[in-house]
């Protein structure tokens, strides 16, 4: 184990507090940029993602979940055979990741650390929009958020008209929809009009039936959609199945299954966005990781810390950015998880400042109610 | 008085019911008793779910868990069996069945109208397995018998029932000061308290403060479930003394004297007729019956109910319905997608839920495709109605149901499976205008628009006029 305690952010943020901020004007800036986070519910272990590397407490606590084989990421941390788009996207610094980092909740609910994940706030279930709805308020940009899921994800709440991908398991004969169109009259029908109309607007791709439990057929859709210089700027992504707290093995186990739904995920939004991934940015989001050490049925608990996991052309480079806690007793949260030492919603908010064109200090204000989240785009980001 | 009533308070009208020469008498005169469940089916109690319940986790977390912990599928495996044999995919099922058997054929359907709500209004979202086994004889068991008794007793079984307890983590909320909390150096957990407050009585307009949630999370202190290392958390609710925090609390400025057990019933009666929770409950009602914002004018007749009758919820019931009636015409109330399904299938009689017989189940496979139609409907039109994510329950805001898919599942519904529930005496087109004519003043106007298909009786040509009726603006309305 060579990854000790270190500052990976002397130099950074520090510095940031007092630069401000100058967007940048470029035709760079003109292009579309795309946004998309993945939900990952039910709490990703960190460690069995990016797990580092020749660590002593680690080997000892998990012997049974420990990978034999893992992807080289640097001398510090590796990465699951599962992920292997983003071993790939790694090496053209299209790849990178936070460590050790979770939003601020450490109470191990599900339930309250999922819906704060989705809030970004301090309480659970006190605010009723979601930080990506609030920011793409704040920025203006309206209309343009897809969820590829039934309801509309509390993440994207906030902001008006956002579409969602999710077929129903039939073709539905859009003309239908002509026939009673014209019946909607009245002030009172017009959220329904108006969301006929977005349907109606939709191209005849999303339209056609499909499979919804099949989440290679709904990327293959949205990365069709967030190709377009017209099309949606956001996407949201959810999955579940994280909380393993049994038989979550090591290279083949139930984590790993749940890990390969990401790595399909990002493989096919990275095949079909084309050059579009060049101006994409996607992040994982999680309500938090899983205890260090396995329990009596080979898998882990409800923890604290965990990672996000990045890619797209937005990137600045490849790298393993955090401000490592170590894995020793005294080094873990409340003795038992790993520690989180970067606020992720500074990440987010970071990331929708490159993403929308936004200056992070108004976003954070807007957004997150002026906590205090360090600017950590220049680490982080092409801005 | 316009049919819409009919739909705004309960269900519609079935094909052999007629309208009422007193509308509103006919909806007041429901609320007085409790309807039976009229289920000819199995009805387990929710005592024997539990059991079920402790069966599968046990099972699960106690014995599959620790014999394949090496073997992911062979785990799989043994854990699918499980399910089959405790019912873990089942009894959700019925529970469906039960539910909508009742909204379908009930003579109370405007009573059965208040069960859904109130269930909804004491919420128990997606968590554990609660959906599977709980949740359906909750609202069996602990909602429906306090329906005609006050709102304070319906909050005091409520936050003592097995299944909110365990919905919102009560049995882990030790105080600091108990003897089980100092020995084990565990503290409160404020989730139920913080519920009980924002949700089920005053709301956040109460402004209650941290350290308001905190005193009251110290009198729940010790109401948990019996813990047993073959039932785990499935035991009986009981007053945990030794998980008690001691000394005196202070909730909302009340102070509450140290005095174990009984300080819960005094701090209820407090929070559940306060004034913020008298017009934060009428709020919620009368959105959930005349308009997403309800007027004053609305609610405070509701309000001036609650008061004289002290909240007698038979009283209270009837003020929301009597305001109802009275905006009848002037408002518009969007249906979520349950309750726009359940109102189908008693308009038009459609064959849902599948019949007591066939939703037998002998444990020994997996239940069949029929079994899991109606639940699948619920899912695939996104209400569910045990699985809201969240202790809020389902939205009464029509702005949470109106996404683009959230409305193709309901063409996708009416115009595709629809017709494989209409009974095979009902395929003619005059079955069709009969039950538009019973339920819809413009009923001339909703078949013109179906007129071209009138010769068809196929399932497609069925799919093409019910896609178009069931979702024209008056439909999805009232």
């Amino acid at each position: 184990m060579n990854c000790t305690r270190r500052n990976f952010l002397i130099g950074g943020s520090t510095t940031l507090f007092l630069s401000g901020y100058f967007p940048k004007i470029s035709f760079a800036s003109m292009q579309k940029k795309n946004l998309i986070i993945i939900s990952l519910r039910g709490g990703m272990d960190g460690l069995t993602a990016i797990p580092v590397i020749g660590d002593k407490s680690l080997k000892k606590l998990r012997k049974k979940l420990i990978l034999e084989d893992v992807l080289n990421l640097n001398s510090d941390f590796g990465l699951h055979p599962k992920l292997e788009i983003f071993h790939k996207l790694w090496e053209r610094n299209q790849g990178a990741f936070v460590h050790a980092t979770n939003i601020p909740y450490t109470g191990r609910s599900h339930f309250d650390g999922q819906n704060l994940m989705e809030t970004g706030a301090h309480i659970p279930y006190k605010e009723k929009t979601g930080w990506l709805g609030r920011g793409l308020l704040a920025s203006n940009i309206i209309g343009k958020g897809l969820a590829i899921s039934l309801p509309m994800p509390l993440l994207l709440r906030g902001v008006p008209q956002n579409n969602n991908f999710f077929p129903s398991p039939d073709f539905v004969e859009t003309k239908l929809i002509d026939q009673i169109y014209n019946e909607f009259k009245g002030e009172h029908n017009e959220l329904i009009k108006s969301t006929l109309d977005t349907i109606k607007k939709r191209p005849f791709s999303m339209q056609i039936a499909t499979d919804s439990d099949d989440r290679k057929k709904l990327a293959l859709e949205a990365a069709k959609q967030l190709k377009e210089q017209s099309g949606p700027r956001v996407a949201v992504f959810d999955l579940d199945g994280f909380d393993t707290h049994a038989a979550q093995g090591g290279v083949d186990g139930a984590h790993a299954d749940e890990l390969e739904e990401i790595n399909k995920i990002v493989t096919i939004l990275y095949e079909n966005l084309g050059q579009a991934f060049d101006n994409t940015l996607i992040l994982t989001l999680t309500e938090f990781g899983r205890t260090i050490k396995q329990n009596g049925g080979y898998g882990t608990e409800h923890g604290y810390g965990s990672a996000i996991l990045m890619a797209g052309g937005l990137l600045k480079k490849s790298q393993v950015y955090t401000d490592w806690p170590g894995l020793k007793k005294k080094e873990l949260f409340e003795g038992r998880d790993l520690n989180s030492t970067i606020d992720s919603r500074a990440v987010y908010n970071s990331a929708m400042s490159v993403c929308f064109n936004q200056d992070p200090e108004f976003l954070r204000k807007e957004v997150f109610w002026g906590d205090q989240l360090p600017d950590l785009s220049q680490e982080l980001f092409k801005i | 008085m316009s049919l819409k009533f009919y739909r705004r308070v309960a269900f519609g009208l079935s094909p052999n019911e007629k309208e009422d020469k007193d509308p509103l008498n006919w909806a007041l005169s429901q609320l007085n008793s409790i309807p039976d469940l009229l289920w000819p089916g199995s009805i387990p109690s929710e005592k024997d779910l539990r059991k079920k319940y402790g069966e599968w986790v046990y099972g699960d977390r106690e014995v599959l868990r620790k014999k394949y912990k090496n073997d992911k599928n062979a785990y799989k495996r043994a854990k699918d069996e499980l399910r089959i044999k405790t019912g873990e995919r089942y009894f959700e099922l019925n529970e469906h069945a039960i539910r909508h058997y009742q909204t379908k054929y009930s003579n109370q359907p405007v009573f059965e109208r208040f069960w859904l709500f109130w269930g909804n209004h004491f919420a128990i979202s997606e968590k554990d397995f609660l959906a599977e086994f709980s949740t359906g004889p909750y609202q069996r068991e602990i909602i429906r018998p306090n329906m005609v008794k006050t709102f304070e007793d319906m909050v005091l079984s409520v936050t003592t029932s097995w299944c909110m307890i365990h919905h919102l983590d009560n049995s882990e909320s030790f105080g600091p000061n108990s003897k089980k909390g100092m020995e084990w150096r565990e503290t409160i957990n404020e989730n139920h308290a913080r519920e009980l407050l924002e949700l089920h009585t005053v709301s956040p307009n109460a402004g209650y403060t941290q350290e308001d949630v905190i005193q009251l999370a110290y009198i729940m202190t010790g109401w948990s479930h019996k813990w047993s290392r073959k039932n785990l958390e499935t035991g009986d609710v009981w007053f945990d003394q030794e998980m008690h925090q001691k000394g005196d609390k202070v909730v909302l400025g009340v102070k509450y004297k140290n005095d174990a057990k009984r300080e819960l019933a005094k701090v209820i009666h407090d929070l559940a007729t306060h004034p913020i929770c008298i017009k934060f409950v009428s709020t919620k009602l009368c959105r959930h019956f005349i308009t997403d914002e309800p007027t004053e004018e609305m609610i405070s007749p509701v309000i001036e109910a609650w008061n004289k009758s002290n909240g007698s919820l038979a009283e209270i019931h009837k003020a929301v319905i009597t305001q109802a009636y009275k905006h009848n015409e002037t408002t518009h109330k969007f249906h979520p997608p349950e309750i726009w399904l359940m109102q189908l299938s008693r308009m038009f009689d459609l064959n849902t839920p599948l019949s007591a017989k066939k939703m037998e189940y002998v444990f020994k496979s997996r239940p069949t495709n029929k079994q899991r139609q109606l639940s699948w409907i619920l899912r695939e039109i996104g209400n569910s109605p045990y699985r809201a994510k969240q202790p809020n329950g389902w939205s009464d805001f029509e702005v949470d149901w109106v996404s683009p898919e959230l409305l193709l599942r309901r063409f996708w519904f009416a115009s595709i499976e629809l017709p494989m529930l209409v009974k095979s005496g009902n395929k003619s087109h005059d079955f069709i205008i009969t039950c538009l004519k019973n339920n819809f003043e413009d009923y001339e106007n909703m078949a013109s628009l179906i007129h071209q298909f009138r010769f068809g009786t196929s399932d497609k040509d069925l799919g093409r006029k019910y896609g178009v009726i069931c979702n024209l603006p008056g439909v999805l309305k009232v």
